[in-house]
């Protein structure tokens, strides 16, 4: 990163740290303990579906995969709070791992068709989850949360998913601007030319997709724990994943700042409805939202924004 | 790798490939030498660039073997085939359009047959490949702000950031004027030259198949009719029926 962009983003990042120190009521940590997790989720699919150019529908699956491991793991040896944070760790790899098993025959199917095998992945882990006894059925888990103040607890909370955010970040960051980035560009533009370019495109693709499931069940596995009692619907819903696309494409994707931009946005707007409207006008909102942007702002509103600010000057 | 001097660089025998019904190649055997500038002609829909993609593993042939070096390579992804040093181009031009003239070629390198992994290093490499194919100026441009003329000579600066050892040029010359045609005949002896490539070429425009072709083969409908050096084969009583009546019959 040039100088001025690192120094304003470790500014942002200490700022935020130092958030919770003005004992603001819980409800700002808990909405910006929301907002980091959509930045993770949204940033994660980034890697696959803007990097990449592979849309994943189903990215609510490794998500609530990663909620889920955590929850089994946590009731089952009663993991103490701190080992119950750490177990997202391996319920990321997990999902890391599940996203292995299925990236290998799914990533070769390209286009609408990848799309749609992600959306129905996605529905047979939920049917799968909600069928397995041990995973608390149809009922989902419930976990012993930790035994502090509610602003304190919250705190913590908030403390590291903010460092998943910045890790998630900063790796995703990177990773743009490697060598495994621009394969990953090579990919999307052409995939056979890439192959000509002596890129090895499955083996980029696959990489892709286990980065990008890993961050996202780290952050269920911190979710189901900060909710301390999870269901397949809070997790596996279909909703989720679209939003995680909606709000890469609403500010960008494939670019780094895109899914920061769209998220942030995207989940003020969420928290607006979820208070101020009904479930289902707040789903067809979100419609309309997807139309807008995949027809007007293809590039997403960074991009859309940055010609139009060109053209006023040229006016 | 067992390099074996006397067998060919690249070879392939009987290969087949068919579309549904039709058979666009049908047991085409062939050969290209270590330093060569073989050149590959016929009419239009004749199996040319089906060939190409046969040989970089685009498409799987249904029957035949290739080999490069001796080692079979029937069976090799695409990308193996690159790396190992088989570079092309395409005949309908397809930069990568996200993407600087200068990335498109430094991504090649960075993937290519040299193995520099250096951001720094793999961009002057590919600022050396664009000077030497007349593309600097353009090096920060998009590939759509390009001519046909400089899209044709971004193909070959792609394919030689790979330092390939044998480069598949699909019609590099087609639709240039006469001076930018000159230019790629000068283009493709430097190639040779200071890359050290075996130069396999698929041409229409005869001034440029030969002038700079030591060897040429002829295919037809699918089929190899002939093969030899340029004067025998434009005195190849089936390549004037088959190729240059066609041509003339045209005119
Ligand atoms: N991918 C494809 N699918 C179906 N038919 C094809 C395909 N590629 C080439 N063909 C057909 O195969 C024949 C040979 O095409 P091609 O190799 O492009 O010819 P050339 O390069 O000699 O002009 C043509 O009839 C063409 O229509
Ligand atoms: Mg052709």
């Amino acid at each position: 990163m040039k100088k001025v962009p690192l120094i304003m983003a470790v500014l942002t990042v200490a700022v935020l740290a130092l958030f919770p120190l003005l004992r603001p009521e819980v409800y700002y940590l808990s909405f910006l303990f929301t907002l980091f997790m959509y930045v993770v989720l949204s940033s994660s699919w980034n890697v696959i579906g803007g990097y990449a150019g592979y849309l994943s529908f189903g990215h609510a699956a490794f998500f609530g995969i990663g909620a889920f491991a955590t929850a089994k793991m946590a009731t089952a040896f009663s993991l103490s709070p701190l080992l119950t944070i750490l177990s997202s760790i391996p319920a990321g790899l997990l999902a890391a791992l599940v996203a292995l098993i299925v990236g290998y025959p799914c990533l070769r199917i390209r286009g609408p068709y990848f799309s749609v095998v992600t959306i129905c992945f996605a529905f047979v882990v939920d049917l799968a989850v909600k069928n397995i006894e041990e995973l608390g059925g149809a009922e989902g888990l419930w976990m012993t949360f930790m035994d502090l103040p509610e602003e304190t607890s919250r705190a913590i909370m908030y403390e590291v998913m903010l460092l998943l955010m910045v890790v998630t970040l900063a790796t995703v960051y990177l990773l743009g601007r490697s060598r495994f980035g621009r394969g990953l560009t090579a990919v999307r533009t052409d995939e056979e030319v890439a192959e000509t370019m002596a890129i090895p495109t499955a083996k980029l693709k696959i990489q892709a997709f286990v980065v990008s499931a890993f961050f996202p069940g780290v952050a269920g596995g911190l979710f189901a724990y900060y909710l301390s009692y999870i269901h397949p619907d809070a997790v596996f819903s279909i909703n989720i994943s679209i939003l995680i696309v909606l709000m890469a494409m609403f500010g960008g994707g494939g670019t780094w700042l895109g899914p920061i931009v769209g998220a942030v946005i995207l989940t003020v707007v969420n928290e607006g409805l979820s208070t101020f409207a009904q479930a289902e006008i707040a789903r067809i909102i979100y419609g309309a939202l997807f139309i807008i942007v995949t027809i007007f702002m293809p590039d997403g509103i960074i991009a859309y924004f940055r010609r139009w600010a060109t053209a006023q000057r040229k006016a | 790798m067992i390099m074996d001097a006397s067998r060919p660089l690249l070879q392939g025998k009987g290969i087949t490939k068919r579309f549904g019904g039709l058979t666009a190649l049908s047991g085409v055997d062939f050969h290209v030498e270590r330093g060569e500038i073989l050149g590959l002609i016929g009419p239009n829909g004749s199996g040319k660039t089906t060939l190409f993609n046969v040989i970089s593993g685009l498409l799987r042939p249904e029957e035949g073997r290739l080999s490069f070096h001796g080692r079979d390579i029937t069976n090799l992804a695409p990308h193996k085939r690159a790396r190992l040093g088989i570079g092309r181009t395409f005949q309908i031009v397809r930069p990568l359009a996200t993407m600087t003239v200068a990335q498109n070629v430094a991504t090649a390198v960075l993937y290519g047959r040299e193995g520099i992994a250096g951001f720094r290093e793999a961009e002057e490499r590919a600022h050396y490949i664009l000077s030497f194919t007349g593309l600097s100026e353009k090096a920060d441009r998009l590939p759509s702000e390009l001519g046909l003329g400089e899209r044709k000579r971004l193909e070959i600066a792609r394919a030689l950031a790979l330092h390939p050892e044998i480069i598949l040029l699909d019609e590099v010359f087609a639709g240039l004027n006469p001076a930018e045609i000159s230019q790629a005949i000068d283009l493709t002896f430097r190639i040779k030259e200071a890359f050290g490539a075996t130069i396999f070429m698929i041409e229409h425009v005869m001034k440029a198949v030969m002038g700079t072709c030591s060897r040429i083969i002829v295919l037809n409908f699918g089929t190899k009719i002939a093969e030899g050096s340029p004067r025998e084969v434009a005195s190849h009583p089936e390549v004037i029926s088959a190729y240059l009546g066609a041509a003339y019959a045209g005119n």
